[in-house]
């Protein structure tokens, strides 16, 4: 375990000589304007964080949300939206371009937040990601709650067309409508012939990895069809009991943001721990869906042609789920850059295929692709 | 301590493979790569491993210097990283009937015809000249991952002449290299920055950045020539796309006269040649194009990219008609293999009583395909996936003139092909060649030579074409007759021109075609016309659902690594992969038997739509 490096000393030297050869880097005439590229300080292994806050700050639908709510929520009670916020505020209104932040605030809140983070440990970025974006999207549910029910006490508008895990207001939330997407599965009784479907809610779609596949690949076997048999038999209720089934998934409803999250740490049996798994998974920098429909049925899903960009990329490097360090590459103006946490370099495109993975099993550590976040091109920002 | 992955990741290595042709079988002693490859390597990032081969006319007494006895024609050459090798190749040796009698001994590498080991760059792609080759004589050009190109003899070893050795012209990664067809001296280089270069072997390139000015514009792409007053290299400078969107490969049609280019920015542009003029396009479901090659009648382009699909694009029709859906990754390389055609007399056409089949044959083309999956897919082209469905003759008549048609909103359309002008451009080409001034413009006296339009030149040049470019292989006869059964659909041809206009029967694809064909008439440029959100549901991108998709007739895992590489010959196919190594795969014994045509009338039941 790698307490991020020596922090104290290499720091002044990276602010000094690093930063400004990213502004050389990137040019004078070329920098963004309105733009900032800021590092954030690692306060112990919270890389897991800075990685997954820089993606989030560039995915703009999901900043500019937060930053409306900034300005919006001026004196409430810190939560660790208002940290968010704050950090995203800070960030967007920094005087130079470049240079580094300690998201102080935001970790302290953190740490109190949730029990598993408040140590000095190293966190599954995904895990973070996860509790962040549903912990947020509470935070909006609690605080609208509230002033409706100031007005009016008795709203019966509560719906329950859906079993999503999250619980469902009327009215989605920002980041409903920013990262939700909505999975239909379809589970045919092999008995009665009966199709039964349910609807379900996602924030993000987890994938398991194959060797030398490619994302769409990994998305595809997602949906493909599996047959529930033997113990994991399907409840029919048109036959009341349990019978094997045929089930298949398709995404009904495209989010606007698409987090796919890389099951690249696996349970070993034999090794009673969680192994990480390299293989090689190239992403494209664009991104259209397959299985947005089932061949041969009305089409009802939404947007099914939706184009998506990749815009970040969480990238775990290092051998194991609990050692290792995260980075984050982003998409910026047209330009790539890699945070390291306090770190900004601007990188070429043709480097993100070091983060595709590893075609042998030889080699232990590896630097890969652990959460994409691909952004719906129509959506105008 | 390996990760076992329950993904079917560590499939198994096939040494062989069945089609209904027979049985393909690894030949184990065939292997080429560099000498003392210890075991399994890939440090060596993102390696393009890609072949060139060569087959040198037979000298006068038998085996060519540097044969070593190994009394074979065939060089060929490939890169490793920094490394470059070109070999003797021995394949299957021709006579032989059976695979298994075939190698008596293993391909020597310790013995490279010649081995370069460069220093900061790396090659990465290459092509042998076959005009201008000798029994002890070959040009070979050389692009680098440094924007550099080297021309080097490996049999004389006399020669080395270096292009943009200061990089000058252009710093980034040479993609792809050819010479153009027919041409002794002319050769072109694909960039990573987006960029065509044509360049005169023959030529210097100039001590300064050269100047350039405009030559021609069109839409999404301009072409440039030097401002110098002698001529020197890069003698045109293509522009295409997006600026610094890469060029991936690009590659000429079987009769040499257009040139489909494929770039990152998810497009096929058909370009003919020496007009300039853009004549098609198609666009990616998502994602780069990566590799592009011709059917070998010329009449369908075929594509594979980063959506993992190969695409199949029409000439004539100038749509997308089918995509091929098999890989798991990203298609790295595409090519028909064209000794295994089939085609049937409309009097052999035996239970199907399709009316539309009376007057015309029954043909299947056999396209391969490698992908980073490490694996090789085989497929079935046949024609009915690849006609348009058939209500949508019933509107032909609207429209009469198919030269008119452009359903991509390609402005400037040119008539199709140039179809007589074929054997005059090749005439053409050469004496450009030979006169002192090669940077010989595309004039336009030339352009109205082609729009003569004679089919049955057409189809002879192919055939010639085809000779020149591939060797003796003894290629010529199936070519011949592939090339005479196009001449006799000719009628079918036109009859899809118009089918086009009206195929997408939906409301909304109709809709959105109109929208390009607005878009064209308006004469807006680039980026609106280049939208794939405004393409998607065209003929240039249909919808997923809307256009048929077709399944591997063969998909097996045939290397460790990524493949990088693909040939077709008339008695093996050829792969390459990423760690380097070059593998060759007999045909059936069957097709050995000194017969290389097709092996019989294929059935055309399992294609899946």
């Amino acid at each position: 375990m790698s307490i991020c490096q020596d922090l104290g000393l290499n720091f002044q030297h990276r602010m000094g000589a690093n930063i400004s050869q990213l502004e050389r880097d990137i040019g004078s005439e070329q920098f963004p304007p309105n733009e900032h590229y800021f590092g954030l300080v690692n306060f112990g292994n919270t890389c897991y964080s800075n990685s997954v806050l820089q993606a989030l700050y560039f995915c703009r639908p999901f900043r500019e949300k937060v930053l409306e709510y900034k300005a919006k929520n001026k004196r409430t009670k810190e939560t660790l939206l208002t940290c968010l916020a704050d950090l995203f505020y800070s960030i967007a209104t920094q005087k130079k371009k470049v240079g580094s932040i300690a998201p102080k605030k935001f970790i302290a809140r953190l740490r109190k937040e949730k029990e598993e983070f408040d140590n000095y440990m190293q966190q599954d970025a995904h895990e973070f990601l996860n509790f962040l974006i549903n912990h947020i999207n509470e935070i909006i549910l609690a605080e609208r709650n509230q002033s409706t029910l100031k007005v009016q006490k008795n709203a019966s508008g509560e719906n329950v067309t859906c079993n999503g895990t999250a619980p469902q207001n009327a009215e989605p939330t920002w980041v409903h409508e920013i990262f939700q997407g909505t999975l239909t599965s379809e589970t045919r009784c092999l008995n009665c012939e009966t199709v039964s479907s349910k609807d379900e809610h996602f924030f993000d779609l987890q994938v398991d990895v194959g060797q030398n596949t490619s994302i769409t690949h990994c998305l595809k076997c997602f949906s493909d069809t599996e047959t529930l048999c033997n113990d994991n038999k399907f409840k029919c209720d048109n036959c009341s009991s349990y019978q094997e089934a045929q089930k298949r998934m398709r995404v009904k409803k495209l989010p606007l943001i698409l987090a796919l999250h890389l099951k690249r740490f696996k349970y070993m049996e034999q090794y009673n721990r969680h192994i990480k798994v390299s293989h090689r998974v190239v992403f494209p920098l664009e991104l259209r869906l397959f299985n947005t429909h089932f061949p041969l049925q009305s089409d009802d899903a939404v947007n099914p042609d939706r184009l998506y960009d990749l815009v970040a990329v969480v990238v775990h490097c290092g051998s194991g789920p609990n050692r290792g360090h995260y980075i984050s590459i982003v998409k910026s103006h047209g330009f790539w850059l890699l945070f390291d946490d306090d770190m900004v370099d601007k990188i070429d495109a043709s480097a993100i295929e070091d983060f595709y993975g590893l075609t042998s099993d030889i080699q232990k550590s590896s630097e890969t692709g652990y959460i994409l976040f691909y952004q719906s091109r129509d959506a105008s920002c | 301590m390996a990760v076992q992955s329950d993904s079917g990741g560590k499939d198994d290595v096939k040494t062989q493979f069945v089609t209904r042709e027979g049985t393909y079988r690894l030949m184990t002693l065939s292997e080429y790569s560099r000498p003392n490859r210890v075991g399994y390597t890939s440090g060596s990032g993102s390696s393009h491993v890609r072949v060139s081969l060569v087959s040198l006319p037979p000298g006068p007494g038998g085996g060519a210097p540097g044969s070593d006895g190994q009394g074979s024609d065939d060089r060929i050459c490939f890169n490793h990283g920094k490394e470059l090798y070109v070999y003797v190749y021995r394949g299957v040796k021709k006579g032989m009937s059976l695979y298994y009698t075939l190698p008596r001994q293993a391909a020597d590498l310790t013995k490279p015809v010649d081995k370069k080991m460069y220093k900061g760059t790396n090659p990465t792609c290459h092509d042998f000249n076959t005009v201008t080759m000798t029994p002890d004589s070959v040009s070979l050009v050389i692009g680098f991952s440094t924007g550099q190109i080297q021309l080097i003899d490996p049999i004389k070893k006399e020669l080395s002449k270096l292009y943009n050795e200061e990089r000058l012209i252009d710093k980034t990664r040479v993609t792809c290299i050819k010479w153009v067809p027919g041409s002794s001296n002319l050769f072109i280089t694909a960039h990573a920055s987006g960029q065509l270069y044509v360049y005169n072997e023959e030529l210097t390139c100039g001590t300064t950045a050269p100047h350039y000015q405009l030559f021609k514009q069109g839409d999404g792409y301009s072409i440039h020539t030097c401002r110098t007053k002698s001529t020197r290299n890069p003698l045109y400078r293509w522009l295409i796309g997006a600026e610094g969107s890469c060029i991936n490969e690009f590659a000429f049609s079987p009769c040499g006269t257009n040139l489909a280019v494929v770039s990152q920015d998810g497009f096929l542009r058909v370009f003919h040649y020496d007009t300039m003029e853009l004549i098609g396009r198609a666009r990616s479901y998502f994602g780069g194009f990566l590799c592009v090659c011709w059917s070998p009648d010329g009449k369908y382009v075929v594509v594979g990219g980063e959506d993992d699909l190969v695409t199949v694009w029409s000439f004539s029709e100038r749509r997308v008609v089918a995509r091929g859906q098999g890989h798991r990754s990203w298609v790295s390389v595409v090519a028909f293999d064209p000794y295994v055609v089939s085609f049937s007399e409309p009097e052999s056409e035996e239970g199907v009583e399709d009316d539309r089949q009376k007057s015309e044959t029954v043909q299947c083309y056999r396209l391969g395909s490698v992908s980073q999956d490490t694996q090789l897919c085989l497929w079935d082209l046949t024609e009915d996936v690849l006609k348009p469905p058939v209500r949508a003759r019933a509107s032909a008549h609207l429209s009469p003139n198919s030269q008119t048609f452009s359903p991509n909103g390609v402005p400037g359309m040119k008539a199709p092909a140039p179809k007589g002008a074929k054997t005059n451009k090749i005439g053409h080409k050469h004496a450009e060649l030979s006169g002192s001034n090669a940077a010989g413009e595309p004039s336009g006296t030339k352009q109205t030579k082609a729009k003569v339009n004679n089919v049955s030149t057409l189809n002879i040049s192919v055939g010639k074409a085809k000779e020149e470019t591939s060797g003796s292989l003894g290629v010529n006869s199936l070519t011949q007759r592939l090339a005479g059964f196009s001449f006799g659909e000719r009628r079918s041809e036109h009859r899809r021109n118009f089918s086009l206009t009206s195929k997408p029967a939906e409301q909304k694809s109709s809709a959105s075609i109109s929208v390009a064909l607005r878009g064209k008439s308006a004469g807006a440029s680039t980026t609106e016309s280049y939208d794939p959100l405004k393409l998607i549901g065209t003929a240039s991108c249909p919808r997923f659902d809307e256009c048929p998709v077709l399944e591997p007739l063969v998909c097996k895992k045939v290397a460790h690594e990524r493949l990088t590489a693909l040939l077709f010959r008339a008695e093996y196919l050829l792969t390459a992969c990423a760690d380097g190594c070059v593998n060759t795969w007999a045909r059936p014994a069957r097709a050995l038997n000194g017969d290389a045509r097709a092996p019989r009338r294929l059935d055309r039941i399992d294609l899946v739509d």
